[in-house]
């Protein structure tokens, strides 16, 4: 009876921990990719104002600063909540997983720290350091954020490529946390993540000084922060379409179960096609309504377009991710992704005929939407990830099932910690318009 | 002396300044919670320009403290996830609606009714926040957690860690909390001169620091009671620690009295830093006592080793830029060359 009652909170837990681990998650990681991009926008600003002493430069560097300052603390207290929530929603994990995985996190940790150091400094010393000496401050602030996202997802990237251990009798043998930090998954991962986040970045700027300029299309400083930041965007484009390709490659090595719920490939066969759209069955065991073209998920896969590709037919399934969710949110994220590399193509034809962006409004309502869309791409992106990782939270090693916390409750969290976080993206949002508000002219001669 | 030792002392390190630093941050939360009604505009900008700059490197030790336990003890991390979920959450919801009201205060420029509500949930979070991480850290030293197994029932999960000693030290923890930002204000006011804001802060410095005295030799009573393997440590290896505790107290409020402030505040740290490596040094080698030591929760040497050297290189970088940011923003000369 009792192991009944454990069963059966066991299951009801499950539920909501996945829940609130992905709803927290996506919710710092948006803010992550600020406090990666955002100080890289910060340093060119400055730069450009120590290069021609135009206050106006220091100004958008300034600005910038006080809403990195705003996304930074956020960013920072839904991290700390992700560092509890690792041992308070899946001590199991932790408990078992913990010395194989735990060095770089606690790596990040020593990057964190820098990058809070210097934004203390940076944000604080603007009044109080030599001018070159503030904007070399900077450079920390950009150089940890990197190596956060590095050492973060390589973390990530085990947990769907497991390396760096044997398991003997049961027990977890012979670690080597450097092994199990570069696995295979690493590299295409941990790129495509901060390049993910430069673009984000990127665009969610360059979206706001789009909406600015549609109203005020003489504006000055907007349209400097505008061209920063498409420029960020923009040239990480061709990029990230080259990496997601690399990480497409990698899954098809490393998990291949993956890769069919991706593209909703249920037939193991040879001259597999790449489904545009469509919708996976799992009753029928068919995706509908999409345009194939022959043979080229093969070749993206395999660079061969008479590769196998392996169908989930042919996986147990109790082994099998859900699937739709899995296929839908791939295409949402190539999607956006095409679209962007459309965007980026014809800005750079208008540039090579006249040397200046587009002048239609139509070009910056494109980049306006192009500011959410960039978020949901990325966040498509880990859904990927993570629910085509399903059923493991240790892909091959341990199923998420084992992995959850016995406490109860945590329906009553989750609901909890949603009217939290409701609040403070409202705050968070509400601080950003109106640091955004403050007239210009006013700033330039207050602080 | 293992690398789990190196590492347990590294992980002391980190909680050391986590609660002297940080905690001096809360505390100037919680004096804003204790005298909202009487405080004027000119104190509490007071406040809020002393931990402008550092709070949140200060509030990353606990991260720091977090990964050290994640990577180096796992076992002991995923306990204490299961048994001590609920002060644990609360400590979070704390920290969260803290970090927020901060930088919304400071950085949203609603109107002054807005302002106010952040103020409050600030003060309210400051001190919320150390009553339950050091209700926790009392129901580790009480020695009587229980760690749940496959039968055990759901009450035990949620108020299994109750105990007289984790109620007290999580008041305690707020006193302490409370006395550094008294004896850190005081310091602050006095280097840019402010007599009327030294005289506050120099009384309550005072007042706090008796009571936390008094409060101390209760919690050693408490823990002789309530945690007899905890006393007999303190007994046989804690005892100087006590001692230099207890001079530390005393030598900072003669220090605060006659407003040698850097002294003050360098004796108040001492004595707050003392009673955790009392505590640490007494419970060794258990982390979670009885059940769960050093050894039987700690990662492999390999590991353990591999995390020590990292933990050294970063530290290079770590501490010059700390050493920095400090230097900028609590020198005593920047200090008075910005006053003047
Ligand atoms: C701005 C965001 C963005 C854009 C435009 C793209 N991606 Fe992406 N993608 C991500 C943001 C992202 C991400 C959120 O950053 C993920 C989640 C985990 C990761 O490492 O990156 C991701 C994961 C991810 C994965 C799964 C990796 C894994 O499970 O290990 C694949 C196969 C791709 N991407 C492929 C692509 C392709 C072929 C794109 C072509 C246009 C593309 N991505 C555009
Ligand atoms: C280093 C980074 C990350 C780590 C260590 C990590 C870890 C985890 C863990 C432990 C779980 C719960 C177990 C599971 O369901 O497999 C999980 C689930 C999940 N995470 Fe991640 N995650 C990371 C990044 C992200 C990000 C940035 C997102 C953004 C949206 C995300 C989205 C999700 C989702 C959607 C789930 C639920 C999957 C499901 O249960 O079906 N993850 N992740
Ligand atoms: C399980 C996953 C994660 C955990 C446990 C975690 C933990 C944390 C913690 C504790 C902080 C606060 C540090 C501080 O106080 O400065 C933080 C901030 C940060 N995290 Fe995460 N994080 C996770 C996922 C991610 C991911 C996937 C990224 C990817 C880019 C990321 C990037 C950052 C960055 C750049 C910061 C600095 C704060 C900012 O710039 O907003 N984190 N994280």
């Amino acid at each position: 009876m009792t192991g009944l009652l454990a069963d059966l909170t066991t299951a009801n837990q499950l539920l909501p921990a996945r829940l609130q681990m992905a709803f927290t998650l996506g919710f710092h990681i948006i803010l992550a990719c600020y406090g990666v991009g955002l100080p890289v926008l910060m340093l060119v600003a400055e730069w450009r104002f120590l290069q021609t002493g135009d206050r106006l430069w220091q100004k958008l560097a300034q600005r910038w600063s006080r809403s990195f300052a705003v996304l930074f603390a956020v960013g920072a207290v839904s991290g700390t909540v992700l560092s509890f929530e690792l041992g308070l929603l899946w001590p199991e994990f932790m408990g078992r997983w913990g010395a194989v995985i735990g060095l770089p996190f606690t790596m990040e940790g020593f990057a964190f720290f820098l990058e809070a150091i210097f934004a203390g400094i940076y944000l604080y010393g603007w009044d109080r350091l030599p001018k070159r000496v503030h904007w070399l401050t900077g450079w920390p602030i950009a150089i940890s954020g990197f190596l956060s996202a590095f050492f973060v997802v390589t973390a990530n990237a085990w947990m769907n490529a497991p390396a760096g251990f044997r398991i003997v009798d049961g027990k977890i043998v012979d670690i080597d946390p450097l092994a199990a930090m570069f696995n295979v998954a690493s590299g295409a991962q941990v790129t495509h993540m901060i390049v993910a986040a430069y673009m984000v970045t990127g665009f969610s700027v360059a979206a706001f000084y789009a909406f600015c300029l549609l109203r005020d299309p003489q504006n000055e400083y907007c349209r400097r922060a505008f061209t920063l930041g498409l420029l960020l965007g923009l040239v990480f484009v061709p990029v990230q379409m080259v990496v997601g390709d690399w990480s497409a490659k990698v899954v098809a090595k490393s998990q291949p179960v993956k890769l069919a719920a991706m593209e909703g490939q249920f037939q193991t066969e040879r001259h597999a096609p790449l489904r545009i759209g469509g919708i996976p069955d799992p009753v029928a065991r068919e995706t509908r309504y999409a345009i194939e073209i022959p043979g080229a998920l093969s070749f993206l896969s395999y660079a061969d377009f008479n590769a196998e590709v392996k169908g989930l037919n042919d996986f147990p399934d109790n082994e099998k991710p859900p699937v739709i969710v899995v296929h839908l949110a791939f295409q949402v994220m190539v999607g956006i992704g095409s679209l962007m590399g459309l965007l980026a193509a014809g800005c750079l034809v208008n540039y090579v005929r006249f040397r200046s962006w587009p002048k239609s409004k139509w070009f910056l309502r494109t980049v306006v939407l192009m500011g959410p869309l960039s978020i949901v791409a990325m966040e498509a992106g880990w859904i990927v990830t993570e629910v085509g990782r399903q059923p493991w939270i240790v892909h091959g090693y341990m199923r998420t099932a084992d992995a959850v916390t016995r406490a109860p409750g945590v329906w009553s969290v989750f609901a909890g910690t949603m009217s939290i976080y409701l609040l403070l993206g409202i705050a968070t949002i509400t601080s950003l318009v109106r640091l955004a508000r403050v007239p210009l002219q006013e700033d330039l001669h207050g602080t | 002396m293992g690398p789990d030792d190196l590492l347990l002392i590294v992980m002391l390190i980190a909680l050391t300044l986590y609660a002297v630093l940080g905690g001096a941050d809360f505390g100037a939360g919680i004096w804003e919670f204790t005298t909202a009604l009487q405080a004027t505009d000119r104190e509490r900008q007071h406040i809020y320009k002393a931990i402008g700059p550092v709070w949140e490197a200060n509030h990353v030790w606990l991260v720091f403290v977090l990964m050290i336990l994640m990577n180096g003890f796992p076992k002991a991390f995923a306990a204490l996830g299961l048994t001590l979920w609920l002060p644990l959450l609360l400590t979070l919801v704390g920290i969260i609606f803290r970090g927020g009201a901060y930088i919304f205060r400071s950085y949203g420029g609603g109107p002054k009714r807005e302002l106010l509500l952040w103020e409050a949930i600030f003060a309210v979070a400051s001190t919320g926040t150390p009553l339950f991480l050091g209700a926790a850290a009392g129901a580790i030293a009480s020695g009587k957690l229980k760690i749940p197994t496959e039968n055990s029932l759901p009450s035990e999960f949620v108020i299994g860690w109750i105990s007289p000693l984790a109620v007290f030290t999580g008041f305690y923890s707020i006193g302490m909390c409370a006395y550094l930002a008294a004896v850190f204000l005081t310091r602050e006011a006095h280097v840019i001169g402010d007599e009327h804001l030294t005289t506050i802060w120099r009384q309550r410095s005072l007042s706090t620091g008796l009571w936390m005295g008094v409060l101390s030799f209760g919690g050693l009573v408490m823990v002789a009671i309530e945690a007899p393997h905890l006393a007999e440590g303190f007994v046989t290896r804690g005892w100087p620690l006590v001692i230099i505790s207890l001079v530390c107290g005393i030598g900072s409020l003669i220090e605060v009295w006659r407003l040698n402030c850097s002294r003050a505040v360098i004796a108040a740290s001492g004595a707050v830093t003392a009673v955790i490596w009392g505590w640490g040094i007494s419970q060794y080698p258990a982390i979670i006592p009885p059940s769960i030591t050093a050894a039987q929760a700690k990662s492999p040497d390999g590991v353990l080793w591999m995390m020590l050297i990292v933990i050294l290189t970063g530290g290079v970088f770590l501490l010059p830029a700390l050493g920095y940011l400090f230097m900028l923003f609590k020198g005593e000369q920047l200090d008075r060359k910005v006053a003047s």
